[in-house]
C-alpha cells in the first residue's frame, strides 16, 4: 500500500491513478438514467442528493447486487464485475446497506464475523471491527434487540470486517448520534489514508468537507462531480435540494 | 463453534453448557427410541429387546422386525426430515413462522396422494402415491416461490400459504366427496390428511431413505443459511450465490417434506416447533440447527408416536399438534420473560 506509508503529512503527491471503480453506461430502468463513474482508490467519495434520487441504486450497482442494464458494465480495479466469482466479491468489495431487519436472534458478534465468510470465516480482524464501531459491550447482544443506530453499527462493523479494498456504505450515518457519526467519518478518513476506497452515501451536507469527491444525483441523474468546494454552490443546492445555503458561524461539533 | 468459543468470557453464561447439544440430542433419541421397541400391545422387557433385535427370541424378533422398527425408522426419518425442511424454510424466507405445512407444501403433498388414491392409480404400484405426492409438493413450492417472491414479507408468504392451502384443502376435498361410496379409498385418503405411522413395512422405509441422502446434502448449508437468515443482499455482498443457495435449500426443502409427506401422510407442526425449541436452547446458528434438527426432529415424532400408542390410538398427525401445540405456546411465554 503506498498510501499507507506516505504518511499523513505528506504532500498530496498523486497516489495510486488506478481506478478502484468503474461505472460504464450502467442504469436501472426507472431508477438511474445511464451514468458513468470513475472512483480512484484511496478516495473517500460521497454520493449526496434528495430522496429518491438514486444513491442507493447506485451503490447496489456497484457492489453488484444490483444488474445494472445492458449495455452498463462494473469494473472493480483492473476487473469486469462478471468475472469475479461471488466469493471473491465477498473478499474485494464490502457492502453496507442503510438499513437491515434481523428476524433471528443472532449475536453482534456473529453477525459482524459474518464479514469473514468469504475469507473462510477466520475471524480475523472481527475484535478490532467490534471496536471501531464500538461494539465492543454489545458483542453478545442478540441483534434483534438492538436499536436503530447499533444495528447501523453492526451493518458497518461487518463491513469493516470484511477487510475489502473497495467499502460502499449506504447512509452509513443517518441513524447513528452526534459522537458515533464523527467516529465514522473519522474511521472513513482513516481507512483512506490506509489506501481503502470509501464510497458512501450521505444527507447531512455540512459534512461534506470531509470528502474527496462529491456525486451528486438528482432525479436518477448524475448531476454534478467534482471536489466539494468546487461542486456544492448554492446555485446547485437550490436547483437540486430547492434549499438556500448560507455560510454563518454557528454550532460546530468535533470528536473530543 | 470457534465464534461462540472465543466469545464466552463476555457471552451469556448458557453458552459454556458442559454437555454439548448433539449428545443430549442423541441421547434423547436412543432413549425414545428403545422405549418406542419396547411399548405397545406386548410390552417387551430390555432383555426381550436385546435378544429379540439379535433375532434370538422369535417372538420378540417377529413383532421388532415386521412392526416397531420399520415404524421407528420411518418416525424418525419424517422426524428429521420434517423439522430440517421446516428449519431450511424459516432461513430461506427469513421468518421464523414459515413451515412446510403454512405454505402448503405438505398440502400439496396430500393433494397429490389424494388424487393418485381417488383416481384408483394407487393400485398400480406402492410407489405411485408417494410420486404423486411429490409431484404435489413440487408444484405448491413452486406456485409458493412464484407468489412470493420479492422481499417474501410475511404477509405476502402467509397470504400464499394460506390461498395454496385453500386451493389444494379444495382438491382433496372434492376427491373426498367424489368417492364416498367407495370406502376403503377414503380410508386411504383419510390415512394422509391425518398422518400416521400405523402399519408401515420396510418398503415405506426404502420410500423414505431417500430423506438420509437429502438431510447429507442439508449440512454443509447451514454456515450461508446463516447469512441467508439475515438478508439475502447482505449474504450474496458477503460472499454467498445466493441463487444457487435457494435452488438447493428450496428444492432439498421440498424433497424432505414431499417424502415425509408419502409415507405418513400430513404431519403438522414438526417444522415449526422443534427449530424454534432448538434456537431458544442453542441460539440461531445454523451450523448447529442443521445436525440437531435433524437429530432432535427424530426424536420429536418417535417421542410424538410413543404417546399416541400408549394413550390408546392416537393418530401420529393428532399427537404432534396436541402435544406440540401448548408446549410451544409454553416455550414462547417462557420466552418472553
Amino acid at each position: 500500500m503506498t498510501a499507507a506509508h506516505q504518511g499523513r503529512d505528506g504532500p498530496p503527491e498523486p497516489r495510486r491513478t488506478r481506478a478502484a471503480l468503474t461505472l460504464t453506461e450502467v442504469s436501472v430502468p426507472g431508477r438511474l438514467h445511464p451514468l458513468s463513474l470513475e472512483v480512484e482508490a484511496g478516495k473517500l467519495v460521497g454520493l449526496v442528493g434528495p430522496n429518491g434520487s438514486g444513491k442507493s441504486t447506485l451503490l447496489s450497482v456497484a457492489a453488484g447486487l444490483l444488474p445494472s442494464a445492458a449495455p452498463g458494465r462494473v469494473r472493480w480495479g483492473a476487473d469486469e464485475l462478471p468475472t469475479i466469482p461471488v466469493i471473491e466479491r465477498g473478499r474485494r468489495t464490502a457492502w453496507a446497506p442503510q438499513e437491515a431487519h434481523f428476524e433471528f436472534g443472532f449475536s453482534v458478534r456473529s453477525v459482524v464475523a459474518q464479514g469473514r465468510y468469504a475469507h473462510g470465516d477466520d475471524e480475523a480482524g472481527v475484535a478490532e471491527a467490534l471496536a471501531a464501531m464500538d461494539l465492543g459491550g454489545l458483542a453478545a447482544r442478540p441483534v434483534n434487540r438492538l436499536s436503530g443506530g447499533e444495528r447501523q453499527r453492526v451493518l458497518l462493523a461487518r463491513a469493516l470486517a470484511t477487510d475489502a479494498p473497495l467499502q460502499l456504505w449506504d447512509e452509513p450515518l443517518a441513524a447513528l448520534d452526534v459522537r458515533h457519526g464523527l467516529q465514522t467519518l473519522a474511521l472513513a478518513d482513516r481507512l483512506k489514508r490506509a489506501g481503502r476506497t470509501i464510497v458512501l452515501s450521505l444527507h447531512d451536507l455540512r459534512l461534506a468537507h470531509c470528502l474527496d469527491l462529491v456525486v451528486v444525483l438528482h432525479e436518477g441523474r448524475l448531476r454534478a462531480v467534482g471536489a466539494p468546494e468546487a461542486v456544492l454552490t448554492p446555485e446547485l443546492l437550490h436547483e437540486v435540494f430547492g434549499v438556500r445555503a448560507s455560510f454563518r458561524p454557528g454550532l460546530t461539533l468535533e470528536l473530543s | 463453534m470457534s465464534a461462540s468459543g472465543r466469545a464466552a468470557p463476555s457471552g451469556p453464561p448458557k453458552r459454556a453448557t458442559a454437555v454439548p447439544p448433539y449428545l443430549l440430542a442423541f441421547a434423547l433419541l436412543l432413549l425414545l427410541a428403545a422405549v418406542s421397541l419396547a411399548v405397545g400391545d406386548v410390552r417387551l422387557s430390555p432383555a426381550q429387546l436385546w435378544a429379540g433385535l439379535l433375532r434370538q427370541d422369535e417372538f420378540a424378533a417377529t413383532i421388532l422386525w415386521h412392526i416397531r422398527l420399520p415404524r421407528l425408522i420411518i418416525a424418525m426419518l419424517v422426524g428429521a426430515a420434517l423439522s430440517a425442511s421446516g428449519l431450511v424454510m424459516q432461513a430461506y424466507f427469513r421468518n421464523s413462522l414459515a413451515s412446510p405445512g403454512l405454505l402448503g407444501v405438505s398440502a400439496g403433498g396430500a393433494a397429490g396422494a389424494v388424487v393418485a388414491i381417488g383416481c384408483g392409480l394407487a393400485a398400480i404400484s406402492l410407489l405411485t402415491v408417494p410420486f404423486f405426492a411429490m409431484a404435489g409438493a413440487l408444484v405448491a413450492t413452486g406456485a409458493v416461490i412464484s407468489l412470493a417472491r420479492r422481499g417474501a414479507s410475511t404477509e405476502r408468504l402467509l397470504l400464499a400459504g394460506v390461498a395454496l392451502n385453500a386451493l389444494l384443502g379444495a382438491v382433496t376435498s372434492y376427491v373426498l366427496s367424489a368417492h364416498t361410496i367407495t370406502y376403503e379409498r377414503n380410508a386411504q385418503i383419510l390415512f394422509w390428511l391425518l398422518g400416521g405411522l400405523e402399519d408401515r413395512t420396510w418398503e415405506h422405509v426404502w420410500m423414505a431413505a431417500a430423506i438420509v441422502p437429502a438431510a447429507c446434502l442439508l449440512l454443509p448449508l447451514g454456515r450461508p443459511m446463516d447469512l441467508l437468515s439475515l438478508g439475502a443482499t447482505e449474504a450474496q455482498s458477503l460472499g454467498v450465490d445466493v441463487r444457487r443457495l435457494r435452488r438447493w435449500l428450496i428444492g432439498l426443502s421440498t424433497v424432505l417434506t414431499a417424502l415425509a409427506t408419502a409415507v405418513a401422510g400430513t404431519v403438522g407442526f414438526v417444522g415449526l416447533i422443534v427449530p424454534h425449541i432448538l434456537r431458544l436452547l442453542v441460539g440461531p446458528e445454523h451450523r448447529r440447527l442443521v445436525p440437531l434438527s435433524l437429530v432432535a426432529g427424530g426424536a420429536f415424532v418417535v417421542g410424538c408416536d410413543v404417546i399416541g400408542r400408549t394413550v390408546g390410538d392416537l393418530r401420529l398427525g393428532i399427537v404432534t399438534s396436541l402435544i406440540g401445540g401448548p408446549f410451544f405456546l409454553w416455550l414462547l411465554r417462557r420466552g418472553e420473560r
